[in-house]
């Protein structure tokens, strides 16, 4: 077990080294961020003068080495738009974000796996039509289309709730229904089919022939077994807790991670761009090793297998 | 003196009372703009938010010695000194207006004018770390680059010395760099970056509170000596796209929104509550020639480039004509230099043909590069004119980039871009010999250079003899413009700001947007 979690710590931080290095290339090859930041009608001395106090004026791998180095000593840089120690400033809108992103997440798990249950269990007919045809939907229509369609009908018609901004716990409504209501019909189809493919199994059918009710064969044998696919998409899910809404908050002003992170690669504001993908990988790895103890918690097959490894 | 609880509670309830009732008869009311963007790098300190946006907010809360009228053309009218005038050709002597307050509460003196053309802008080992960041210093430098000192001559007069002549010193200093700061209130401030996000300035409005990327919170500034602010609180509010700007404003959530591109105008006009001002700004938009792009060389292709472009038809499809082409990359501001009579070079196809033949023209592509919308309406700008010159036989070959890293790269040729130039203050030096002079960004890249026009920029730039300024410009123009083109320019920008009918508020001349007294009230 223990061989098993270290193999995956090294494979985290390899992924995280990888995700550095990538952010950096791509980021300085494809623009300076002097020019970007100083903005192009700034004096010419004046974008020097930056280049030369952020160290952009040299090689970009010693640029690059520097940058590592300094990570490696557990410090993630100044954002080179206002000299803040970019954690803070990354931190500070940690909040924003998760104040959109958990309700949204709660909203999924609530709307998403009973609509898909429900709908495996009424396979074919008008439920699990209708079910379908608004979980592809609200799969198919881009964030920011829902988005405006919810903004046009309860802020500009109806005037009942505000359009943009983040004052209040009314400006969170209309992002977290958009968030939520995407991510509900992602898991409400992953559901129904991991249900519908566990319903035709033999052991379903041997457990009804048992004369088990078959409420409890359900929620025995049938949702244990087909909560495995649905827990992988919902670890996808929480990995994108941090960062997974950046479209929803271009869209409603709210600014959290995901604006941040817009602005800052538009600047190449690299050490902002970098604290929040390591953040986002760190979450994601995390994650993962969570879905990963999942799958042994419930399927014994698994643990067995684990366990017989090491 | 016994302090009993009685006289405590009647001494506590003296002093509060009246500022509460004054809190209560405050009746003003609140204003939210929705912008675009509110600072590109987050701080309001003049000199390190060089942009366009920087200008829209910078005059609510600080003031230049030369103030611009900017809802007349932006003329240099009195500010903070109430008259100037020339000792020599190097030095302007100014009479500060009296009883000006900065947002602290202080009194402005001739030493914070000093110090605001001093240390603020060129550091000082004193300032500890308040020493302003290596670009501020740049800016500075660049924008008096001859700068001696601001003297003090007695209270309330003070002297801008250059070591050198110059015409365009009382330009120079209407810019928002030279606006005047608090000494005492920046020796205050624990760090630049503190100082550079809440500078205190005299203007109407003092900065309340800032969230990077997020809003700009302004609260009136009673005390300022232009009249009591008609608003309690403006709130700029970032707001990065149009149809959310759009939406929250016909909601009812903001009372202004910025930035409205012009084919959105009709929808919310729509809206009777609801109307959208603008105008031409002190901005022209251009198209640079790297003229060392092998096809380019040749000035006759240039040239034929500037025949074929019909500019009148592309103001009124992409504008509804609600911008205008200037006369040449200059404008009327400039009051006596401007060049009357001059013109861009007229839409005259066959002339455009006429050249290409007469160089041997082969179709051989002309690189385009070009960022997506950073300029309004720029791509279909750009398919316009592509199509234009196809007409005329150009071959013209879009390359769509990212930043303006990757339009200046000279790893692959260039061949032409867009651009703008904003002439801030009245003279061709504060727009022509900004950009394209030798110290401007079109020389500077490598694109365009020409001994000629140089020699005439150092006779724009230091003679004091008018008649000769105005034709060194004129000559420059024929220049740039006809006998070696360096830009072939499109047309003036204009900003459109969407509002409620019923507030009463006029769009200005430039970027900046002003809430002062003469130009903002409430109610039909």
């Amino acid at each position: 077990m223990l061989r098993y979690f270290l193999s995956r710590l090294l494979r985290a931080v390899l992924t995280i080294v990888a995700v550095v290095t990538f952010a950096f290339v791509v980021l300085r090859l494809s623009g300076d961020p002097a020019l970007l930041i100083m903005s192009v009608d700034a004096p010419p001395e004046a974008v020097e003068a930056f280049r030369a106090a952020w160290g952009l004026d040299r090689p970009v791998w010693e640029q690059y080495l520097r940058y590592f180095v300094q990570v490696a000593q557990g410090n993630l840089g100044q954002s080179m738009r206002d000299g803040r120690p970019a954690l803070t400033v990354v931190m500070e809108r940690v909040p924003e974000t998760l104040a959109l992103t958990l309700p949204a997440f709660a909203m999924k798990l609530l709307i998403g796996i009973p609509a898909g249950i429900y709908a495996a269990l009424n396979r074919n007919r008008l439920a699990d039509r209708l079910t379908m045809v608004i979980s592809v939907a609200g799969f198919t229509v881009p964030s920011f289309v829902l988005a405006l369609i919810l903004v046009l009908i309860f802020a500009v018609n109806l005037g009942w709730l505000p359009s943009g901004g983040a004052e209040s716990w009314r400006h969170a409504i209309l992002p977290v229904i958009t968030l939520g209501l995407s991510g509900a019909a992602i898991l409400a189809r992953f559901t129904r089919s991991a249900m519908l493919e566990v319903l035709g199994q033999p052991y379903i059918r041997a457990a009804s022939a048992k004369g088990l009710p078959w409420r409890r064969v359900v929620t025995d044998h049938a949702l244990p077994n087909a909560a495995i696919p649905t827990v992988t998409i919902i670890g996808f899910m929480v990995g994108s807790l941090v960062a997974g809404a950046v479209v929803v908050e271009s869209v409603f002003s709210w600014p959290g991670v995901g604006r941040l992170l817009v602005v800052a690669v538009s600047n190449r504001d690299l050490a902002i761009v970098q604290t929040i993908l390591l953040l986002v990988a760190m979450t994601m790895v995390c994650a993962n090793l969570i879905v990963d103890m999942l799958y042994g918690w419930i399927d014994p097959r698994l643990r067995t297998a684990r366990a017989a490894g090491g | 003196m016994r302090l009993t609880r009685r006289a405590a509670l009647t001494a506590t309830a003296a002093i509060s009372l009246p500022r509460f009732a004054i809190a209560q008869g405050d009746q003003r009311p609140s204003i939210t703009v929705a912008v675009q963007k509110i600072s590109n790098s987050n701080t309001f300190e003049t000199p390190r938010e060089q942009s366009n946006v920087g200008y829209r907010v910078y005059s609510n809360y600080a003031e230049t010695l030369i103030e611009s009228a900017w809802r007349d053309q932006l003329k240099p009218v009195p500010g903070l000194a109430t008259a100037w005038r020339r000792i020599d050709d190097r030095t302007v002597e100014f009479d500060l207006r009296e009883g000006v307050r900065f947002h602290d509460g202080t009194v402005m003196t001739a030493e914070d004018v000093a110090f605001s053309f001093g240390p603020r802008l060129f550091g000082a080992e004193t300032l500890g770390p308040r020493q302003p960041p290596s670009e501020v210093i740049a800016t500075g430098r660049r924008t008096f680059p001859a700068i001696e000192g601001m003297e003090i001559v007695r209270p309330g007069v003070v002297r801008f010395v250059n070591k050198t002549p110059d015409v365009t010193l009382e330009g120079r200093i209407q810019q928002n760099i030279g606006i005047v700061v608090s000494r005492r209130a920046f020796e205050a401030a624990p760090n630049w970056l503190a100082w550079g996000r809440a500078p205190i300035g005299t203007g109407p409005y003092r900065i309340a509170g800032f969230r990077p990327d997020v809003e700009l919170v302004l609260e009136a500034h009673d005390e300022y000596w232009g009249g009591r602010p008609p608003a309690r609180r403006i709130r700029f509010l970032e707001v990065p796209e149009v149809a959310s700007r759009m939406n929250g404003l016909l909601s009812g959530e903001f009372d202004f929104a910025c930035d409205i591109p012009p084919d959105q105008i009709a929808t919310i006009e729509r809206n009777r509550r609801y109307e959208v001002l603008g105008s031409p700004i002190n901005n022209i938009r251009i198209l640079a020639f790297d003229k060392t792009h092998p096809v380019l060389a040749d000035a006759r292709v240039r040239r034929a480039m500037t025949h074929a472009i019909d500019r009148t038809a592309i103001v009124e499809a992409l504008w509804s004509g609600r911008t205008r082409v200037p006369k040449g990359l200059q404008l009327e501001f400039y009051g006596p230099m401007f060049v009357e009579g001059w013109d861009n070079p007229r839409f005259d196809p066959d002339e455009a043909r006429r050249l290409l033949r007469e160089v041997g023209y082969r179709g051989d592509p002309i690189p385009y590069r070009l960022l997506n919308n950073y300029y309004t309406n720029q791509v279909s700008n750009a398919q316009i004119m592509v199509e234009m010159w196809k007409a005329v036989g150009l071959n013209v070959e879009i390359q769509m980039v990212e930043n303006w890293n990757q339009i200046q790269d000279r790893a692959t040729p260039r061949g032409i871009r867009d651009w703008s130039n904003t002439s801030l203050f009245n003279d061709p030096v504060s727009g022509l010999v900004r950009g394209m002079g030798p110290r401007g960004e079109l020389q500077l890249q490598g694109e365009w250079t020409n001994e000629a026009f140089n020699i005439e920029v150092t006779v724009l730039e230091t003679s004091l003899d008018r008649a000769r300024r105005r034709a060194a410009f004129r000559r420059m123009l024929e220049i740039i413009e006809r006998e070696d083109p360096g830009y072939l320019v499109l047309h003036q920008a204009a900003t459109f700001t969407a509002k409620r009918r019923d507030i009463r508020w006029s769009a200005s001349h430039g970027w900046a947007m002003d809430f002062r007294a003469d130009n903002l009230a409430f109610g039909a």
